[in-house]
């Protein structure tokens, strides 16, 4: 379990730490389904966005 | 009347396209105050628009089907000269300079544009009951939502205030309303359909679409509006087929009926539709394969992370007047940058490799049939509901079975295959490999005309 209130201070995000603390349910439940899916990477699955230098000068 | 029987009719001089707008403006007139789909009618614009198209078929110029016909889009495509809300105060003045590129190519196809309709507040949602402009009903049953966010171009479609709607589908947003309100409606290909002029939600994850009165309809509409646009990033130079399915014929077809994920925790009338339909694909010719798939809930999550990254990197320049958002906006968007920016690498590298596991599925079967969603329309407001003896948040259960092809970009129909006794329709879903349109439209012809869909809305 993360404190998102206090992650949500320290990144100095400007919420209210009442509505921060609301935040936990959801986060909470998608960190435990999220987090075991990333132990499964390995470092040459690169992420599903694409740079080309031609194309990004058009 | 669909779009086909009305496009017949103005070529056989029975009706004009004014008359088919004036009458469409009535029902706008007559319906708007209970349903809240519009949120601007541009009137004199249509009419106008509709001359025009009457003059030129009489001088024997026909831009094709959708020369003449009513259609509306969302609150989220830019329209010349209209005002574009984006279902948000923020853009309450925002008139813009130029159409979205699908909205143009409607109209260089004949289509008379009569407005804009409602949304879920941003399109981040999926209830349409946007704070700030008024909850969109559903025209089945007004105590009931729509679903969203395209709420109001479902309830426009149902209700037979236009032909046609364009919506925008994110997470299920178009899907969704589709589902809730008994009409069709279609996801594309990611790329398949330019997203310019288009407000953002999540760059990566939005997909523009129909929502029609029939199958045929939809394919309608998605031959005008498909194809490559070289000032969107995302536009695919796939090329461009003609999408309307003259035969429905499914014999020998491979049809996947997933036997994970997709059926469970359902509403029991929605799964008793669902599954009568997939019986009556059988009895078409069509082979019912079961078939083990991914892990949708993994996909499910991995696209909630996106989402929620891009969303609030969309809307983040907004957030120092935190007033202006809804309850349920801001908590998302909050939530969005409590997040990790690793998490959001992290959910595009599994963005990849779940769609190259997802599409060894397509080695077994040639699409996939399952619910839209696991539940009808709930009542505007409503927080849960029951789904296999638990309670579930409305919007997770609500885009728990639509979500995971956005991530995939993978093409889904819906369509309406039966009424739960409360009176509110049951959606199916169809999904096919990348750039398959013209199959799931297939299946989807085939569907109706066996006899699969609902009465015509009451309202």
């Amino acid at each position: 379990m993360k404190d998102w209130s206090a992650i949500a201070k320290a990144a100095g995000l400007d919420i209210p730490a009442k509505e921060a603390a609301r935040h936990s349910q959801p986060l909470d439940g998608l960190e435990e389904a999220f987090r075991p899916l990333v132990k499964s990477l390995t470092p040459e699955m690169e992420p599903a966005a694409v740079f080309d230098a031609v194309e990004e000068q058009a | 009347m669909t779009i086909r029987e009305a496009a017949d009719a103005l070529r056989r001089r029975k009706v004009s396209a004014v008359e088919l707008t004036g009458a469409a403006l009535g029902r706008i007139e007559r319906g708007n105050p209970t349903l809240r789909a519009f949120l601007t009618v541009t009137a004199e614009e249509a009419l106008a628009q509709a001359r025009q198209a009457d003059s030129e078929l009489a001088a024997g110029k026909d831009r094709g089907p959708l020369h003449g016909i009513p259609m509306a889009s969302k609150d989220l495509f830019y329209t010349r000269g209209v005002l574009t809300t984006g279902g948000s105060p923020i853009y309450k003045n925002f008139v813009p300079d130029r159409d979205a590129e699908a909205v143009a190519r409607l109209k260089a196809a004949g289509a008379v544009m009569l407005g804009k309709l409602n949304l879920h507040e941003l399109a981040y949602g999926i209830t349409s009951a946007n704070p700030h402009f008024g909850a969109v009903a559903n025209p089945w049953n007004p105590k009931h939502s729509p679903g969203g966010s395209s709420g109001g171009s479902g309830a426009a479609v149902a209700a037979g205030m236009v032909y046609a709607a364009l919506g925008t589908d994110t997470g299920g947003s178009i899907r969704i309303p589709a589902s809730f309100c008994g009409t069709v409606g279609l996801k594309p290909t990611y790329g398949r359909v330019s997203r310019r002029g288009v407000m953002p939600l999540s760059w990566s994850l939005d997909h523009v679409g129909p929502l029609t009165a029939s199958v045929r309809d939809a394919a309608l509409v998605l031959n005008a509006i498909a194809g490559h646009d070289p000032a969107d990033r995302s536009s695919s130079r796939h090329p461009v087929v003609d999408f309307m399915p003259e035969e429905s014929d499914v014999r020998g077809l491979r049809v996947g009926f997933p036997e994970n994920f997709f059926f469970e925790r359902l509403d029991v009338e929605v799964e008793l539709a669902v599954r009568g339909a997939i019986a009556r694909l059988e009895s078409l010719g069509a082979a019912i394969k079961p078939i083990k798939l991914p892990d949708m809930a993994a996909l499910n999550a991995v696209g909630r992370i996106i989402l929620l990254c891009e969303a609030s990197a969309v809307m983040e320049p907004h957030l120092a007047n935190r007033s202006q958002f809804g309850p349920d906006v801001l908590a998302l968007l909050d939530q969005g940058r409590l997040l990790p920016a690793t998490d959001y690498i992290h959910a595009q590298r599994l963005r990849r490799q779940m769609v190259h596991q997802f599409s060894q599925v397509w080695s077994d079967v040639d699409c996939l049939v399952t619910p839209t969603t696991p539940n009808t329309a709930p009542r505007i407001g409503e927080q849960t509901v029951k789904l296999g003896g638990r309670d579930e948040d409305v919007r997770l259960a609500t885009t728990r079975l639509v979500r995971s092809l956005n991530l995939l970009g993978l093409p889904a129909l819906s369509l309406p295959c039966g009424l739960s006794a409360a009176g509110l329709p049951v959606g199916l879903q169809i999904v096919a490999p990348a750039f398959e349109e013209a199959l799931v439209l297939r299946v989807g012809a085939a569907l109706e005309d066996g006899g699969i869909g609902i009465p015509r809305c009451p309202f």
